[in-house]
């Protein structure tokens, strides 16, 4: 069986990757480009800078998981391959960051769902940020090529029951839906892809360009912390990494001197404003962490007449935009329409109760149905986004104050999900709140609504998709990189990943980041080989 | 806060008006809980992680170690789980018993994997919560939690869950979700919410699952 993964297949054929945990002498090494981080931006980079013949060392904080330790367990994959053991928050911990750690990154964990950032979107950041040559036309291409590579279609099969709710209520209602594109190949629709693919069908980085960057000799090491880069005069000089112990908690003592002649930062949109915070890279508009998004997600849940088993299918193969865009780009707060799986503890950790209720609530999971909203934050003055700062342990923590604007997307957001359910025929609909009830029409449910606590805690709040913090932009005044990812300031650094995006992109996040890294990084192979 | 109630400020919350606006601001809460910390570790309260010491061996059962969960803690959950799980389990009392300590580990296992960072964030609230003073001020509960009954426990909950200090709010949701997650999350819980488990004819086509 080993010999059909492509992972265990690459080790076995020498792939040169290395575990932190078994490093036992501080030691340094040297490529001619260091790459942080193994998600969609890093492994892109890599990929495409190792196939052009540069040497490359990628680094990954967290470890390397494949098919072998993906047995469609919540508890081990929570534990493992999240963001500090899914519980990483916002500063006032009211909002629940859901964020991969591991080799792939969140795309080792994602539900799969890959669109093309919106035309609005690239439009506005022409328009403001002065981004002109990511025109939807200038971007094709990107998309196109990533849409191959990573194997992405519209959902062939019938979408699940959860899924297929969506659906249903938006048709009644005559909202539009559409079918959402997955990055699969062979996918069996089991519906575990939050706690990493048992089949390996998922086409994350995991399956497709860290493996292809390993193949051209790049070498990984993982369980691997990026400290701090360290400048020489107006370069950077070299990483500072520190070993993780195998429990990928504390560190190990070891430390790696990694040296380059370029530098590319891909650590997500809190791990990449956080190593350019912890190195001092310079920063004179104090630009580093600011303008960070995250589409904050609210829910609601409904309680259907017919089983709907939210654990099992593809998890998410339908989406509404008919409140995306509807008031303009820069309008009232757009939000995009979506499904979560349920499994069990997912469920209990986002429904929030106690006793009895709570006991009530998880009862009757075979038959919830859940939908929930996007906010697409940052395309408005009075949606300026978090602040990603440092800890004094030097650990990055986004500080994200929830606007009135963004307050009164949730609120419609709520009403709209509790309509949808409702007209697919749900009995009961209850918004995730401390506060709510389930109500059993949708006029109790609307009157219910309308008057509910729009307040930090009470109102539940999740987020999967981290962006911004290194935004990209022409004016250095207002930007961190320019529209290459390169940094305006030090000129062996590049960041690529979605911290450089400029605002939220408006849909789940993973395509954007892939197609940035594919043009970024062939215009840097070709100026480093050069 | 736009629309927010102004009528959902319960009395049972805090009496003292100047300590609910001290308490509101997010600095006068981490001093709070700063002070709770520091005085914990003064007064004597068990700081140090429970390991497998042979009182708490006994209760929780064979083998486990505890790597964040102190003594204290570990009485802290074993007043509130009756009231966040209890009427979902058994009342065989030896059932009931390892169910409870199972779910106290997996707390614990789960708490070590958070890092340092949220680690120390649950040391303040714990530390609050077990302080005499803090427990009493902070949580309105006015025996120490080995005496609590579940009903007082659940009310200790409600209290949080309901009042009107986002920081209260932050501590119900720490507290019930690290549970509700170790609880009904795992295997032998699986049937309160009818979740199957894995396919099994998934299961059965994966060698690396079918025979871990």
């Amino acid at each position: 069986m080993s010999l059909t993964d492509r992972i265990a297949r690459g080790l076995e054929a020498g792939w040169n990757v290395t575990d932190g945990a078994t490093l036992v002498k501080n030691q340094t090494h040297e490529a001619d480009v260091v790459v942080v981080g193994t998600g969609a931006g890093g492994g892109t980079t890599a990929e495409i800078l190792a196939k052009s013949g540069l040497s490359v060392i990628l680094v990954e904080e967290g470890r390397l998981y494949y098919r072998k330790d993906f047995k469609m367990d919540e508890l081990t994959s929570y534990a493992n391959l999240y963001q500090e053991g899914m519980s990483r928050v916002t500063r006032d911990g009211a909002i629940a960051i859901l964020q991969g750690r591991c080799v792939g990154g969140s795309t080792t964990v994602n539900w799969t769902s890959s669109f093309r950032t919106p035309e609005q979107t690239l439009t506005y950041w022409s328009r403001q940020f002065g981004l002109d040559h990511l025109t939807p036309d200038a971007m094709a291409p990107w998309f196109d090529g990533r849409e191959e590579r990573h194997s992405m279609a519209p959902w062939h099969m019938d979408p699940n029951v959860n899924n297929d709710i969506l659906r249903q209520g938006c048709e009644k209602l005559g909202y539009q839906w559409q079918i959402i594109p997955r990055n699969v190949k062979g996918c069996w629709n089991l519906g575990y892809c939050g706690v990493g693919c048992p089949t390996n069908a998922k086409q994350g980085a995991l399956m497709t360009t860290v493996p292809g960057a390993l193949d051209h000799q790049a070498r990984l090491f993982h369980g691997l912390r990026a400290d701090r880069l360290v400048m020489n005069q107006d370069r950077i000089d070299h990483l500072q990494a520190s070993a993780m112990n195998a429990d990928s908690v504390t560190p190990s003592g070891v430390t790696v001197t990694l040296k380059a002649r370029h530098f590319v930062v891909a650590a997500s949109a809190i791990g990449s404003p956080g190593l350019l915070l912890r190195s001092d890279v310079p920063d004179p508009h104090d630009r580093v962490g600011k303008r960070s998004f995250l589409h904050p997600v609210n829910a609601t849940m409904a309680q259907m007449p017919e089983k709907v088993d939210p654990f099992y299918g593809a998890p998410q193969s339908i989406y509404s935009d008919e409140f995306n865009f509807k008031h303009g780009v820069d309008g009232p707060a757009g939000f995009k329409l979506e499904v979560p799986p349920l499994h069990p503890a997912l469920s209990a950790g986002v429904i929030p109760g106690h006793g009895r209720p709570q006991i009530d609530a998880m009862a009757d999971l075979t038959r919830t149905q859940s939908v929930i909203a996007l906010v697409r934050d940052g395309f408005h003055p009075e949606s300026p986004g978090g602040t990603v700062s440092l800890r004094d342990d030097g650990s990055p923590v986004l500080d994200y104050p929830i606007s009135d604007y963004l307050w009164k997307g949730l609120r419609q957001a709520y009403l709209t999900m509790a309509e949808i359910q409702f007209a697919a025929g749900a009995k009961r609909v209850r918004p995730v709140h401390l506060d709510s009830d389930w109500y059993s029409s949708w006029a109790d449910a609307k009157a219910a609504i309308e008057t509910i606590a729009m307040a930090p805690h009470r109102t539940r709040l999740f987020t999967a998709h981290q962006m911004g913090g290194c935004g990209m932009g022409a004016k250095p005044q207002e930007s961190v990189v320019n529209g290459f990812g390169e940094h305006h300031h030090v000129s062996n650094l590049s960041v690529h990943d979605a911290s450089i995006f400029p605002t939220s992109i408006g849909a789940n996040p993973q395509l954007s980041v892939y197609a940035l890294a594919a043009r970024n990084s062939t215009r840097l192979a070709g100026k480093l080989a050069g | 806060m736009n629309d927010q109630p102004q009528a959902r400020s319960p009395a049972h919350d805090l009496a003292h008006l100047d300590r609910r606006s001290f308490l509101k601001t997010g600095v006068g809460g981490t001093l709070l809980l700063g002070t709770a910390s520091v005085a914990a570790g003064l007064g004597g309260c068990a700081t140090a992680p429970a390991g497998s010491q042979d009182d708490v061996g006994a209760r929780t059962g064979a083998g486990y170690q505890f790597r964040f969960l102190t003594r204290d803690d570990i009485q802290l959950f074993e007043a509130l789980l009756p009231a966040m799980i209890g009427p979902a389990l058994t009342e065989e009392p030896r059932a009931r018993r390892v169910a409870m300590t199972s779910t106290i580990e997996r707390i614990d296992a789960g708490i070590y994997k958070f890092g340092p960072a949220n680690q120390r964030e649950l040391r303040r609230l714990f530390d609050l919560l077990n302080f005499g003073v803090t427990r009493v001020t902070a949580a309105r509960v006015w025996s120490s939690w080995p005496n609590v009954t579940t009903a007082e426990a659940d009310a200790f909950l409600e209290r949080w869950r309901t009042s009107g200090i986002g920081l209260f709010n932050n501590g119900y949701i720490a507290l019930t979700k690290i549970s509700n997650v170790a609880f009904y999350g795992h295997q032998d819980h699986w049937h309160l919410s009818g979740y199957p488990g894995p396919p099994q004819w998934a299961v059965d086509a994966l060698p690396h699952i079918k025979n871990a």
